[in-house]
């Protein structure tokens, strides 16, 4: 096999490695805390601060050697040449003309420019109602504070 | 070797500034806490979560999402707005080029791997999106909110990795926010694991996010045929060959169809010229090779006009930066009314909670983080330090209550007390406001005062109206009477302070509580 080859396949294990841990190792801390709170346990805590630390230690090494071979790959322009070859055909769009159709279709005709004047005065009117029928401040509202379910806390 | 390789083009540091330019609440990052001031009423047009320490906006998706849920009692004209306004006047050329979640994969990509390359498949997973859009965002929301009055911004809740990874890894970071590790569960535990996948799947399939589940970008291509900016293709010119859509990277049929994010990489490709990236009749970049090149002049006074740009661009960033760091009155935490306090006095330099409940029924002591005391160490006549961590004396403190009576802390000694800081945005915190109202029917000796949160106070009366929960106390915290600060309290809701029958802390984590868990920790602070 070509040396280029092993280079991205070990990259891709490696950058695999570095996902699965980072995701079986929340699923095991998960479970586990769900186990413990089953048992009766109401405050063990799945998910901790220390804990965090210590899952970071188990990837940061894969972490580190993985982005040790990307650059390495980047400053050596290792990469997959196929990613740049053209598409054949990639819709069925077979016919020149189809495409020259669609280039018509898209010129700033006065169709466009009215559709684009029509669709700013609806949207100014729409913030214009929005301000005054209190959408502003709930916005501010849901922002100002951390939206827990966001981020996933809640 | 090749430097011109490694030199970032202009697309990418267009997507770096905005980033930057979206976050520039630097000291969010320091300080713990989140920008709170009024610019976020105002959404930025890419996905950048609002919880992420140094957005300086709201996320137009979370936003949309919240508005739908809120549909039953405020129509959403705003946002609904603000995303038509966003996606006439620049739209898909926003995820190409303004969006942090589009520069992040575009960066995973550049990892070398094989990479998966376009084809029919990733043509139909395209519509995925749609899917989401139509799921996630507007139906669940809808069909939650009005129909059932519950919080669930569904896309934000189970899948955005924005949020996970802006929003919560940003957060967490912070030592000052340790409590909010208690409120990670199933959530978080399946957010996370959707992020690591759409990491991964970046690294080997172009902007997997963009082209197979973002809504935003669902969205913005519905206005992409007819958006005043975006990359135009000149029919006299083109000869039909295809090279333009062979050679781009997402699902596109056509240049400038819904999938096409205007990146530009198809100007270059182009031998017949007939490609540019236009905002109206402005050519910002046209074919500078080739037969049909621009003409020298015109190619030259297009870049002369660009470094004017960049140059107004970066003078708007430095002057966002000190700002929004610097000169920004947004409440903090240093901004405690001295009004608000009576008796004893906060310690004069704050801190968020790092305290935290060690209940005597808890797991390993490793598992908790132990109480520090960070501050400098104010006392009472009893020698209590005054703070808000474990331990800690409360300072007493009074507030007005929705009743029209007056709550003062210090008139409840010998009860304990328990204070709850809420927000009707926050769904936790409304799931768990009926278990304070279980235990104060259950234990009338306890007083529960509930704190409503500075932003979107006005319209907690209305929402408490008919809500049934009679027993409890409820006040609305508001700029001037900082009772948020006061209390150091975090960004992060629902938090929960329980005091002992002396006024001393015995509990203090942001997380939701079961009733279970409340009950314990009430008999907890009884017996101390």
């Amino acid at each position: 096999m070509e040396r280029k080859k092993i280079f991205l396949i070990t990259q891709s294990l490696l950058c695999a490695l570095v996902a699965g841990l980072l995701a079986g190792i929340a699923l095991y801390l998960y479970f586990e805390g769900a186990a413990k709170q089953a048992g009766g346990d109401l405050f063990y805590y799945s998910f901790t601060r220390e804990k965090a630390g210590r899952a970071l230690l188990i990837v940061l090494p894969v972490f580190a050697v993985s982005l040790g071979l990307t650059i390495a790959g980047l400053v050596l322009g290792i990469r997959d040449e196929n990613a740049d070859k053209p598409v054949r055909d990639p819709h069925g769009m077979r016919d020149a003309g189809a495409l020259r159709e669609k280039a018509v279709h898209q010129k700033a005709t006065s169709k466009v420019i009215t559709l684009r004047v029509a669709v700013l005065v609806l949207a100014a009117a729409l913030i214009v109602a929005g301000i005054l029928n209190g959408g502003l401040e709930d916005v501010l509202a849901k922002g100002a504070a951390i939206c827990t379910e966001c981020i996933g806390l809640g | 070797m090749d430097k011109k390789r490694f030199r970032p083009g202009t697309r990418r540091l267009v997507q770096l500034y905005a980033a930057l330019l979206y976050n520039a609440n630097l000291k969010g990052y320091i300080d713990g806490h989140i920008y709170t001031g009024n610019l976020k009423s105002v959404c930025v047009p890419g996905f950048n979560c609002y919880s992420c320490p140094g957005a300086i906006a709201s996320c137009p998706l979370g936003s949309l999402q919240n508005a739908l849920n809120a549909a039953g009692h405020t129509a959403p004209w705003y946002v609904l707005g603000i995303l038509a306004l966003f996606g006439v006047i620049l739209g898909r050329t926003i995820c190409g080029w303004i969006c942090p979640l589009g520069l992040i994969q575009e960066l995973l990509h550049k990892i070398p791997t094989p990479k998966i390359r376009k084809g029919r498949v990733t043509r139909i997973l395209s519509y995925l999106k749609y899917v989401f859009l139509a799921v996630f965002v507007i139906a669940i929301p809808v069909w939650f909110g009005v129909g059932k009055d519950v919080i669930l911004p569904a896309f934000c809740k189970f899948i955005c990795p924005a949020g996970t990874l802006e929003g919560a890894v940003g957060y967490l970071q912070h030592p000052a926010n340790s409590t909010s590790f208690f409120q990670l569960g199933a959530v978080f535990t399946n957010k996370w694991v959707i992020m690591c996948v759409i990491g991964l799947a970046c690294v080997f399939c172009y902007r997997t996010f963009c082209r197979f589940i973002c809504p935003l970008g669902a969205i913005y291509g519905f206005f992409n045929r007819f958006a005043v900016t975006g990359v135009k293709v000149n029919p006299d010119r083109c000869n039909g060959c295809g090279l333009c859509v062979s050679k781009c990277q997402m699902d596109i049929r056509h240049v400038g169809d819904h999938e096409c994010i205007s990146c530009g990489k198809c100007i270059d490709t182009c031998a017949q010229g007939a490609i540019s990236l236009k905002c109206g009749k402005i050519t910002l970049k046209g074919p500078e090779i080739g037969k049909n090149a621009d003409p020298e002049p015109v190619v030259r006074k297009r870049k002369q006009a660009g470094r004017i740009a960049w140059g107004i661009a970066v003078a708007a960033l430095v002057f966002a930066v000190a700002w929004f760091n610097f000169i920004e009155p947004a409440i903090s935490k240093a901004d405690v009314p001295a009004a608000a306090v009576t008796e004893t006095q906060p310690p004069e330099t704050t801190s968020a909670p790092e305290a935290t409940a060690v209940p005597e029924t808890s797991a390993a002591p490793e598992e908790t983080a132990e109480p520090e005391t960070t501050t400098a160490p104010v006392t009472d006549t009893s020698g209590l330090t005054v703070g808000s961590e474990v331990g800690n004396l409360l300072p007493d403190f009074t507030t007005d209550l929705l009743s029209g009576e007056t709550f003062r802390l210090s008139d409840h000694r010998g009860q304990v007390v328990i204070i709850n800081f809420w927000g009707t945005t926050c769904a936790p915190c409304v799931a768990e406001l009926p278990y304070y109202e279980q235990l104060k029917v259950a234990y009338p000796d306890v007083e529960i005062l509930a704190i409503h949160n500075r932003a979107g106070a006005k319209k907690a009366k209305d929402f408490l109206a008919d809500k049934g929960w009679d027993h409890l106390d409820f006040a609305l915290d508001s700029k001037e009477k900082g009772l948020l600060p006061l209390l150091n309290a975090a960004d992060a809701m629902p938090q929960t302070i329980i005091l002992d029958r002396q006024g001393v802390v015995t509990y203090n984590a942001q997380a939701p509580l079961t009733y279970e868990k409340l009950e314990t920790l009430y008999k907890n602070a009884l017996a101390h």
